[in-house]
Order: C-alpha cells, then structure tokens, then sequence
C-alpha cells in the first residue's frame, strides 16, 4: 500500500468498516478501542452508494474492513465496485466474514480482497483476529504511520 | 555504588494515602507503561528530585529506557541506545528478592550507572538513588528505577524507603499484568482450539477441512501457515496454506512447494519428534528474516509440529509470525492443535478409506453394464446411504434368456455388511442362472428361497422379476412377479401411471411365498419402472414421504434422457430422513405405436 496516488489522500489512521449486523460492529468498535485506541474508525451499514462516497471525499482511509453478507449491494459486489476504481486502488480492502469455505476466499482474492479474515464467535478471539490483521497491515504500510 | 537499605522513614502525612492510591491505579492499569506513568509522577512531586528513569533487563542485555522529568512527560526508548557492552555489568537481583537501593555518585564518570547516568546528569542531577528488584520472570530478569538528585542524599532520608515501596507496586503490578495477560492469552487460544475442532468436525474432506483451519489460524495464530502431508510415494507435500495477505499467498505456496530449508526443517520435526521453534539468527540461510528477501524478510519466527496420529507421523504444521515474538504462541497451543489436526486427517482418511472400498464393492455386487435388447431402453441408478460405511443389499440384474426373453431382477438384502453382501451375491447369481436357463420368474423365485432356507440365512430377501416376450407385433408380453418387494409402476406413452399388482412374501423365511404372476401388455411408449424401497420412504421434513409423490415424478420422468438418475436425484432432494441405499431399474418400451 502506498499513499497518494488516487483522487483523496490516504490517511492511514483511520478504517472504514462496512457492516450490517449490529453485534458485529458493536462487537468491531469494543475490539479496535482496547486494541488500537488511536485507530479512527467509521462504520456504515450498507453498501450502497459506498464508492461514490469513498470518490468524493478529500481523505480515503487506509482500510475498509468489509462483510460479505449484506443486504442491497453485498460484500463481494461491493469490493469489486472499489477494486474497479484506480481512485482507490491504494485502500487496503480486508474481507472480515463469518466463512472459512475455501470457495469463498479464492473468490474474494480473486475480486481483489488484501486479506480474508474469518470472522470467530468468541470475542477474545475475534479481538485478536482483528489485532493482528490491523497490525499486519500498519506493519506493511511502515512505521510512522497510524496503519 | 553503597547500598543504603531500610533507613528510618519519618514521612510526610500525605505519602500513605499517595501510596494507597497507587496501590489502586495497580490493580486497574492494563500494562506496566501506564503503571510506570503513575510511579514517575508521584516520585517527581518528591523534593529534589530532577529526574526519573525506569530500565528493564533481561539476561544482561536492555530492553527498554523511560524517562521523565518535572517538565517532560515518560518517553520510552525500546532497546539499547547504543552496544550492550557499553554498560558496565550490574549484579541482578533474585527473581523474588526485596528492591535494594544503591546510591551512585554521578560524577565519578561517564559509566556510572550507564545508561542511566547521562540522563539523569542531563537533567542536572549530581546524585542518583536506584532501587533494583527482580520481576519474577526468572533469572536475570530485572528492572531498575533510578532518581535524579542535585545534593547527595542523607542516608535517613525518606526517599529511600519511599523508593522501596514504589519498587513493590511495580512488582505487583507487573506480576498481576503478567498474570492477566497469561490467562487472557490461554482463554484466547483454548477459544481457537474450539473453533478448530468445530472446523475440523464441520467437513469429511480432508483437503477443505485443512484448508479452513489454515484460513481460521491467519492472523489468528500467525501471519502465515501450511500444512503438508505425506504422500504414498513417502514424499511431504503441501495441502493447505493461508497467508494473511492475499499477495503473500504465492510465495508461501512456493516455499511450501520448493525451498529445501523449509523441506530440511519440516525433516527435523518429523525424523527427531521435535517442536521446532527458530527466530533471530536461527532462520539465517534459510528465506524469513532480515537477511532473506521478499516478503520472507519480515518473517520474525517459525515454527514446525509434526502431525503424528497412532505414533506415525502423517505430516507437518508449519506457521510463520511477523509479529512480536513475545505474541509467537505458546509450545502447548501448538501441540495441541497438532494432535488434534492429526486426529482429524487420520479418521477423515480412515472414512474415505472404508467407503471407496465399500463403493467398489458395491459396485461389484450390481452388473457392469445392462444388455441391450432391441427394442427396449434400459436404465439403472443406484445411490449409497450418504452416512453409510456399509455395503447395502440393493441389487438389480437384466437377463436375456436362451430363448430370447428380457428377465429384469431387483431386490433388496435386509440389513447392510459383509454378510448382507454375501447374501446379495448369492441372491443375484442364483437369480441370474436360473433367469438364463428360462426357468419362469415365479419358479425363479421359488427356488431362491428355498436356497436361501438351506443355508439357514436369518436375513430375508425381497424381489421382483418381470419378464418381457415380444408378441410378434410391436407389443410385449409381461409377466411380473413380487416377493415381499415395492410394486413396480408402469407409465403408459399416454402419461397415465399404473401400479402393477402382486401377491408373495419375503424370501427366506417360510417355505411357501405365495407368488402371484401379474401380467400385462405393454406397446411402444409404455415404461416399466422397478426401484426398491429406499426410493419410495425417502422423508421430507413434514414427514411426507416420497412414495406418494412417485406416479406423478415417474409421469414427468419417464421421458427423460435417464428416468432412473432422475428418480434417485427427485428423491435425494426430497429427502430430509429415511437414508437408506437406492436402486432404480427402467425399461422403456422404444418408439410410438
């Protein structure tokens, strides 16, 4: 990942987090506050309309965490949507579901993902998912940065 | 240096409650930086002290400096500031000694109370109190808090035992820290070893049930993972694989594949029944750390368990951290998660084992191919019970018999096993001999039970003959014959569905079955069709079953490309309950009259 080159500036620090169930994004907010409180984070609930919106902003986040089952536009339209974009080709795109099916990942690789990250039941447990797919990717985008 | 411990400590009235106050931040704070905040702040209220400084050292080498003063808040420096050596070496304190406090004059030099000492003479200090104490960690694991002092200290000042006192809550506070971080990280890795095991239990495909825990351990465990197995040709071979990120996916898969430093470590868990767990200079020559390249550089660890199920090895689990190593997990999680992966494989390859051979025996007990006859389109399907490890009893047979005449045989051996399967065998060839030498169905039947009540067999036998004898004209003749079996159905070119009548009782049970011939005339158009009775009590949900669906599914079905596989994949959809083995036979009378 590197910043700059589409429309909006990147900014590292903050994550997009698309998703529909409530527990899930309750349970995504409790995880990044304990784990990375400096993280700036902004969740919506669908889809739709997502990448003009992402377009006309000035700051694009470093990451979008996205869930694949939603309802309107879902998750794997939605990361070809982005993926279609050279706008936002340096927004690291983390597919965060509930499935460990092979099918699943090789389709959402193959639609662009960064990551595929099984989403756990226990929240101990999706915590540290979480944590270490975050880390990794502030880990890639260097030190300095908040991602 | 002099060592200046258990002075008299007058005190001022607000320190106790000071002290209490710390005594309860210690027991909420979530690290020991915040705790380390909370110490430094109250020691600088203390009068004349410039600076403080906190070090942390593990078997002679530093991990880390803060430091504070009145006017700078605590920064931390990870690491040495420059080469170990420099420091001259500080005796450590035992793992559970009390804190001892050292008074070092700062201006004997340079290296006194390095690396301490520069800060503190930065901050204008001349004297400096350290209090030592050992964290509990083991040997040579220590921290040191030291304050800056413009004026040498009176040996009976309060300072030092205040010192002290700060010196046991960071004790305390890092041992509950510790503590707490311990049990969290075990509640944390018992949780992904539920979840593997849900994983594991969720699929009797070898390859996709490694292929999801690969995938539920990224970044769960590790940043990377593979698992290989060993092939019949003795060789390891990777099966699965999952790399956090999906561009790091074709490297892992080559290394997995080719890299023979990887292939040699793998050997070494395997050949010496050994965890092997490499980071620093352990991964040099091989493609992770900073000297490899690639996406490999920032590999910080690697570990290897053997996969071992009834004392073999059958393969490796291999995981690749670019996390901090003290986030490596732990040998046991490791181990466990390899015993219980290794459990998996081996009774998913023991299942796939058992029912491909008893697929292949099942298949041996029906004929390989129908005859054909003209005239007449024969179709066969046959489905085994999905849960099944067992050869079932179905059977079914096309005969032309030496004057010309199509005998069509199913049945259905009660029960499933080796002795089910024997019985089929015998049930069919018997059936078959006789058909041949044109013996008549009913007599066929006849004379298989009474085989059947010499070998005293305690299983019983349905089944049904229907023999077809051209007319001369474009129509057939058929006789049909049941003992104990479903009745056959025919489905006229006109789309109306009979069912064929018959009378006779189970084979090889009493000695008279009481068989009824049933004749009818069947033209061009007209389809018999024969199934045994896994077809007919498949169950829905609603507990419907398919047997009152069947005359309008054999109605639609009858002109497809291949009635039988039609019948079986109608029934399957429907079923919900009732898995048992099914068999189809369709004759279909060809062209229109």
């Amino acid at each position: 990942m590197t910043a700059g080159t589409g429309t909006g500036r990147l900014d590292p620090g903050s994550v997009l987090v698309v998703e529909d169930s409530p527990e899930d994004t309750e349970a995504i907010e409790r995880a990044l506050r304990q784990t990375h409180p400096d993280l700036r984070t902004e969740f919506v609930a669908r889809g739709d309309g997502l990448v003009e919106a992402l377009l006309a902003r000035e700051e694009l986040p470093g990451l979008i965490l996205l869930d694949l089952n939603m309802p309107g536009v879902g998750g794997h339209a939605l990361l070809a949507a982005i993926r279609a974009r050279p706008e936002l080709r340096d927004v690291t795109v983390v597919v965060f579901t509930s499935s460990t099916s092979p099918h699943e990942v090789e389709a959402s690789y193959a639609a662009g993902a960064d990551s595929y990250i099984y989403k756990p039941v226990n929240f101990r447990l999706f915590r540290t998912v979480l944590k270490g797919a975050v880390d990794y990717w502030r880990q890639q985008s260097g030190p300095g940065t908040g991602l | 240096m002099s060592g200046v411990n258990e002075p008299t400590a007058p005190g001022d009235r607000q320190w106790p409650a000071r002290l209490h106050g710390l005594w309860q931040a210690s027991q909420d704070v979530a690290d020991v930086t915040e705790m380390s905040r909370h110490v430094y702040t109250l020691i600088l209220t203390e009068p004349g002290v410039l600076a403080v400084t906190g070090t942390r050292w593990r078997h002679g080498e530093l991990r880390y400096l803060r430091r504070a003063t009145a006017g700078e808040p605590l920064t931390t420096t990870a690491g040495p500031p420059r080469a170990t050596a420099a420091f001259p070496p500080r005796p450590a304190p035992g793992p559970d000694s009390r804190p001892v406090v050292h008074l070092h004059d700062l201006g004997a030099g340079h290296g006194a109370l390095a690396p301490e000492g520069d800060v503190l003479r930065d901050a204008g200090a001349r004297w400096a109190l350290e209090a030592r104490f050992g964290l509990g960690d083991g040997d040579g694991d220590w921290a040191a808090i030291c304050v800056g002092l413009a004026g040498r200290p009176e040996p009976d000042a309060d300072l030092v035992p205040r010192l002290v006192q700060l010196s046991e809550v960071l004790v305390a506070s890092h041992r509950r820290v510790t503590q707490s971080r311990e049990h969290e990280r075990r509640q944390t890795e018992d949780a992904f070893l539920a979840e593997a095991s849900l994983q594991m239990d969720s699929s009797l495909d070898v390859q996709e049930t490694l292929g999801r825990v690969a995938r539920l351990a990224v970044p769960a465990v590790a940043e990377g993972c593979v698992v290989h197995l060993f092939q019949r040709s003795g060789r390891l071979t990777p099966v699965a694989s999952a790399h956090v990120a999906a561009v790091a996916q074709p490297w892992l898969d080559g290394l997995a594949r080719d890299d023979r430093w990887l292939a040699a470590l793998l050997g070494r868990a395997v050949d010496q029944g050994e965890d092997v767990r490499l980071s620093g200079a352990g991964l040099d020559g091989g493609p992770f750390g900073p000297g490899a390249a690639g996406p490999g550089t920032a590999v910080r660890a690697v570990t290897v368990n053997a996969l071992r199920a009834r004392g073999k090895a059958i393969g490796t689990l291999t995981f690749t951290y670019q996390r901090d190593l003290e986030d490596v997990a732990t040998p046991r999680m490791l181990r466990d998660l390899a015993l219980r992966a290794a459990l998996a494989i081996d009774t998913t390859t023991a299942y796939e084992q058992r029912r491909r051979h008893v697929e292949l025996l099942q298949f041996q007990l029906l004929p390989r191919a129908l005859p054909t006859w003209p005239g007449v389109a024969l179709h066969s399907a046959y489905e085994v019970a999905d849960d099944s490890l067992d050869v079932g009893g179905d059977f079914y047979d096309a005969v032309v018999d030496r004057d010309g005449r199509l005998a069509l045989v199913i049945g259905d051996v009660c029960g499933r096993g080796a002795e089910a399967a024997a019985m089929t065998g015998l049930a069919r060839n018997t059936l078959r001999t006789l058909l041949e030498d044109g013996t008549s169905p009913a007599n066929a039947l006849e004379r298989l039970n009474a085989t059947l009540l010499d070998q005293s067999a305690n299983r019983f036998v349905t089944a049904l003959v229907a023999l077809l004898t051209p007319t001369g004209g474009a129509e057939y003749a058929v006789e049909v014959v049941t003992a104990g079996h479903p009745r056959p159905l025919v489905r006229r070119a006109g789309g109306q569905v009979e069912e064929i009548p018959g009378a006779g009782v189970f084979l090889g049970v009493v000695p008279d079955i009481g068989v009824e011939p049933a004749r009818l005339t069947m033209s061009p158009g007209d389809t018999l069709v024969m199934f045994t009775d896994g077809l007919t009590e498949a169950r829905s949900a609603e507990g419907t079953m398919f047997e009152e669906l069947l005359p309008a599914a054999v109605a639609e079905c009858a002109e497809r490309p291949d009635p039988a596989a039609e019948l079986i994949a109608r029934a399957s959809k429907f079923r919900t309950t009732g898995n048992d083995d099914t068999a189809v036979l369709v004759a279909r009378l060809e062209g229109r009259p």
